[in-house]
């Protein structure tokens, strides 16, 4: 198979989501009073309106609609004041009702977008992203010093409630084929559910992973949902077609699903445009169909296919009336809106001098972002400014490189505290520890659960810069290396890095570097 | 003699101990075991629970606690086969729910108990409600107890039949489009439809939705009231149903003196309407003429659409409703089937009525691509035509006076052709479509049959209690509804 950029020359992907989440933050379900909660004993938590019992009727969940609301002032939607629930009628053993309460053409949420910024290698899979120049536009994006922007379209945001979940036993790996029989749980059915549909204007991979990773920071920071990935609270659906650069009618679709973390989707997507590709080149056509992004396969294959579009029967729900909601109402929920992630990445750029790309990174988890804060505070008014490069260099790099290798550990729960944080990059900036040393006492800060400054002490890893000590050593190193020198005032410049290595090893690595370096400099 | 009294009477006995709640309780299964066998209103009776709760009330009335029992206190009352009751079947009068016991109660149900009813048992029905003459009934059709030959009318013949014969002093049934009021007519004895979102649904398996509405028989005015003050009111469970707090019987004894009745000339001139009930329906104009009400002619342009409106929007919804019934969890299960898709249509098939089949099929097609826009959408646009000619002739009257049905009660099997059957309906759906509130009324006998004729008062939205005050005006002339003849215990005495 091609790969894609080669792909890329010839094809334009054109790649819409749907997105769904979970309101795991809720209480309750969306049409009774049953708890929400994952990974309880199968069918505790049902009652006649969930289990869909003959003569039970639905009674909205008031905070749910609260949270939709929510979710569009997020993403810049146009909040309907009048929208309703439509029945979708189809059987299947998960529905209790066989039909799932959703919304019909009108939801609560319409007209949305996110602006994604999109930069280093992420930007390079855009299609001749090189040809513009910065503040230059193209279709739906913007140049810019290290990548571009995108405009991604948000078609709807609407609400409907889940089914339950279907295990099925005897088969394999609890797949249906094969199955002698299969449980169903309804503790999942009735539970709250958003779906976000994008307009399909993302054209790369990238660009869809991006655009997830933004929507789960913007759910997590209004705290509508846990956005669990792994545990399916957010799931995320993929269509995608293929068109021949330069035309404009969409190709035939496929839907990925199956894409269960931000590589995944990333990589399901991949595929599936290069098999469409490899498809389209050799003649053959796409099928309507939906596919199963098997990621230990690293490929995708038929769940099933569409002949004819399904039929679901759609017509208002007569047990729910119309909604009209009021000003009043959606200025008490925007009231509510936190400081959202683009947002705060504003404020760190203006208040605390960071460059875009550190900020953007610093808000991409909450707990990063209230961390920088918290070490902001903790320098006080007047280092803040110095430290804020620093720090954030460190929380991008070494804090969030360490979170990564840990895994599932919270930044609240170990020995890294703001302080402590402060106080070594402060010692950094001071050239009292070199960067090298500095990740060394960062290792043992966590490891120990030790102040910066003992670990400094107990160790003597204070740098020495007295310039006088450090003259001494380059002078020394300087003569004993007599024709090094004589190759190096010859042109052989690139030689410096010896001249400092020797001198760091008689300094045993506490040497100044900056200082070793002047001096050489100057002496030679 | 105790199978004549009315509910109030049936309080009044029970206060002066002249019976206890007990002995009331065994008169009425007694009464039931024999006047049951020819008319088939019960499908289940409740003897353990009526007992039990029949002692709760003795004990009140020895402890002088009896006010504080209820409105309802040791009253006998029975529910349509389409309502739960906790530990009760609850069979819609169908195959596919034979086998269902009822994990919860219905809130009109329970509101009837939380006032002390006595709870008799559940009663016979159209299957799932889909029919005007209870024929459609899985277990039986019910007699109408004024000939046993004919229908007691439906779908909640059950519900007339159990009051006309004397079993029970007052039953819960529900209209969907005439299903309290047709039969009601049929059965010479009062039935409410309250105004939709009056009485809560939760718990009445739903046939339409936004055209169910749950309400009671009886044989008295003030009966039909009490009952309504019993199951009136905002549900939590049901957020269709709305906040009412009208005492229904404050001024049934006020009378009529200048109230403005309509009456609807296309109505009196529809084809079909038999000569007796329309002269019954005159007959009761110039009753309420003389008690000093005023009489005005008003119009319904487009009252003639709403039985092409019901047959979209019922099934529509009737298909929706019950897709539920797909024998995994409940209900009929046809057995021996390896494929989920022939477990489905198999057991559907098997387990639905031909009735229920034909709706479902309709709603289906009704609702599919292509279809629904030529149906369902101008079906609602009719639907708020009517609603709003009722709200216009509202603003000129206070009451209107119709006809229930076109005709007295019909022989069992007389009507095979269902569109003959849907006919029945011709005066009542349109206050479903329109969701306001109507009731049928017995007026005596019909002057060719011999048989029950009533005639329907119809509210405006949320004013049913002015249709109860012209019902009390028209039992000042015409008496409390009396049990069928059959079925008085003097008549029988005579006879032995």
């Amino acid at each position: 198979m091609q790969k894609l950029e080669d792909v890329l020359k010839k094809w334009e992907p054109v790649i819409g989501l749907e997105v769904h989440a979970e309101l795991t933050t809720l209480q309750t379900k969306m049409f009774c009073n049953c708890k929400l909660e994952f990974g309880a004993e199968p069918n505790t938590h049902t009652c006649p309106v969930c289990l869909g019992l003959p003569g039970a009727l639905p009674v909205p969940n008031k905070a749910a609609i609260e949270s939709i609301v929510l979710a569009g002032l997020a993403t810049n939607c146009d909040i309907e004041k009048r929208s309703m629930f439509y029945r979708k009628n189809y059987m299947y053993p998960d529905m209790p009702k066989n039909f799932q309460t959703t919304q019909g053409p009108i939801a609560f949420c319409m007209r949305g977008h996110l602006d994604l910024s999109v930069d280093g290698k992420a930007a390079s899979e855009r299609y001749a992203i090189d040809d513009l120049s910065v503040g230059e536009g193209r279709e739906n994006i913007v140049k810019t010093e290290d990548g571009y922007t995108a405009h991604v379209g948000i078609t709807h945001i609407h609400m409907e409630e889940d089914a339950g979940k279907m295990v099925h036993i005897g088969g394999g790996e609890g797949r249906i084929a094969g199955a002698t029989h299969s449980l169903v749980d309804y503790n999942r059915a009735g539970t709250p559910l958003i779906e976000l549909v994008t307009e399909p204007d993302l054209r790369t991979p990238e660009e869809a992973r991006l655009f997830m990773q933004k929507l789960r920071q913007i759910y997590l920071a209004i705290g509508i949902s846990d956005c669990s990935m792994e545990e399916g609270s957010l799931r995320c659906d993929g269509n995608i077609s293929l068109r021949r650069r330069g035309t404009k009618e969409f190709g035939t679709k496929t839907e990925l699903k199956n894409m269960n973390s931000f590589k995944n989707l990333h990589d399901g997507l991949m595929y599936e445009i290069c098999r469409q590709a490899e498809v389209l080149d050799e003649g053959g056509i796409i099928y309507q169909e939906t596919r199963h992004w098997d990621p230990s396969a690293k490929r995708t294959v038929v769940m099933r296919v569409k002949e004819t579009a399904d039929d679901y029967r759609l017509f208002p729900e007569p047990d729910l009336a119309p909604y009209d909601l009021s000003d009043e109402f959606i200025e008490r929920v925007r009231a509510k809106l936190p400081e959202l992630p683009d947002e705060k990445a504003k404020r760190f750029e203006e208040d605390f001098s960071l460059s875009a790309y550190d900020a953007r990174h610093l808000v991409e988890h909450r707990s990063t972002s209230d961390f920088f804060e918290a070490c902001m505070k903790a320098a006080g008014q007047d280092d803040a400014a110095k430290l804020s490069k620093p720090i954030a260099n460190l929380i991008i790099n070494d804090v969030a490189g360490w979170l990564n290798s840990m895994g599932d550990v919270d930044l609240d729960d170990c020995a890294l505290t703001p302080e402590r944080a402060v106080k070594l990059v402060g010692m950094q900036v001071a050239d009292k520890i070199s960067s090298k040393q500095a990740k060394e006492v960062f290792a043992l800060m966590i490891e120990q659960d030790k102040d910066p400054d003992a670990i400094v002490a107990e160790h003597g890893m204070e740098q020495v810069s007295d310039a006088g000590a450090i003259e001494a050593v380059v002078d020394e190193v300087l003569a004993d290396n007599p024709d090094k020198v004589e190759q190096y005032r010859g042109g052989k410049t690139g030689l410096i890095g010896f001249f400092v290595g020797q001198c760091m090893k008689k300094m045993q690595g506490q040497g100044n570097p900056k200082i070793i370096n002047e001096l050489l400099e100057q002496k030679l | 003699m105790m199978n004549q009294m009315t509910l109030s009477q049936m309080r009044q006995g029970l206060l002066a101990k002249d019976f206890s709640s007990t002995e009331l309780v065994h008169e009425t299964f007694r009464n039931i075991e024999e006047a049951d066998k020819s008319v088939h209103a019960f499908l289940e009776l409740t003897e353990d629970a009526a007992l039990e709760t029949a002692r709760v009330v003795d004990d009140s009335i020895t402890m002088g606690t009896f006010d504080e029992m209820g409105i309802l206190a040791g009253i006998p009352v029975a529910y349509k086969d389409n309502m739960n009751l906790l530990g009760t079947h609850t069979t819609c009068s169908s195959n596919m729910l034979a086998n269902y016991v009822s994990p919860y109660t219905a809130t009109c149900v329970q509101r009837t108990l939380d006032e002390g009813a006595i709870p008799i048992g559940k009663l016979n029905m159209d299957e799932f409600a889909f029919g005007s003459s209870t024929e459609t009934s899985a277990f039986g059709a019910t007699c109408n107890p004024w000939d046993l030959s004919r229908v007691p009318g439906g779908s909640s013949g059950g519900s007339a039949a159990a009051v006309a014969s004397g079993m029970v002093p007052a039953t819960l049934g529900s209209d969907t489009g005439g299903s309290i009021r047709q039969p009601a007519a049929f059965c010479g004895v009062i039935g409410i439809k309250p105004t939709y979102g009056v009485v809560s649904r939760y718990g009445v398996v739903a046939f339409g939705s936004s055209l169910d509405q749950v309400g009671p028989f009886a044989r008295s005015v003030e009966d039909a009231a009490v009952l309504m003050n019993a199951i009136s009111g905002h549900d939590p469970l049901d957020c269709t149903s709305q906040h009412i707090s009208t005492d229904f019987t404050a001024g049934l004894a006020d009378g009529i003196k200048d109230m403005k009745i309509g009456i609807v000339p296309a109505f009196m001139e529809a084809k079909g309407l038999s000569d007796e009930v329309k002269s019954k329906v005159e007959e009761v104009i110039e009753v309420v003429r003389s008690q000093g009400a005023q009489i005005v002619e008003i119009d319904l342009p487009n009252a003639q659409a709403a039985m092409s409106a019901y047959y979209v929007l019922g099934p529509c919804e009737a298909f929706s409703n019950l897709a539920r019934f797909d024998s995994i969890r409940y209900g009929y299960m046809d057995p021996g089937h390896s494929n989920m898709d022939d477990q489905y249509d198999f057991s559907r098939a098997k387990g639905f009525g031909e009735e229920a089949r034909r709706r479902i099929m309709l709603g289906s097609y009704l609702l599919s691509a292509g279809v629904y826009d030529k149906y369902y959408y101008p079906a609602q646009q009719v639907r708020t035509l009517i609603t709003q000619d009722y709200a216009s002739a509202f603003e000129k009257v206070d009451c209107i006076i119709a006809p229930v049905a076109p005709r007295t009660a019909f022989k069992m099997g007389e009507i095979a052709d269902p569109s003959e059957m849907y006919l029945s309906d011709m005066f009542t759906i349109s206050i479903n479509i329109a969701g306001n509130g109507g009731m049928s009324m017995p007026v005596g006998l019909g002057s060719d049959t011999g048989l029950p004729v009533g005639v329907q008062l119809i509210s405006p939205a949320f004013k049913d209690e002015n249709m109860l005050k012209v019902a009390a005006a028209l039992e000042r002339q015409y008496g409390i509804a009396k049990v069928a003849p059959a079925f008085c215990a003097d008549a029988k005495k005579g006879g032995e």
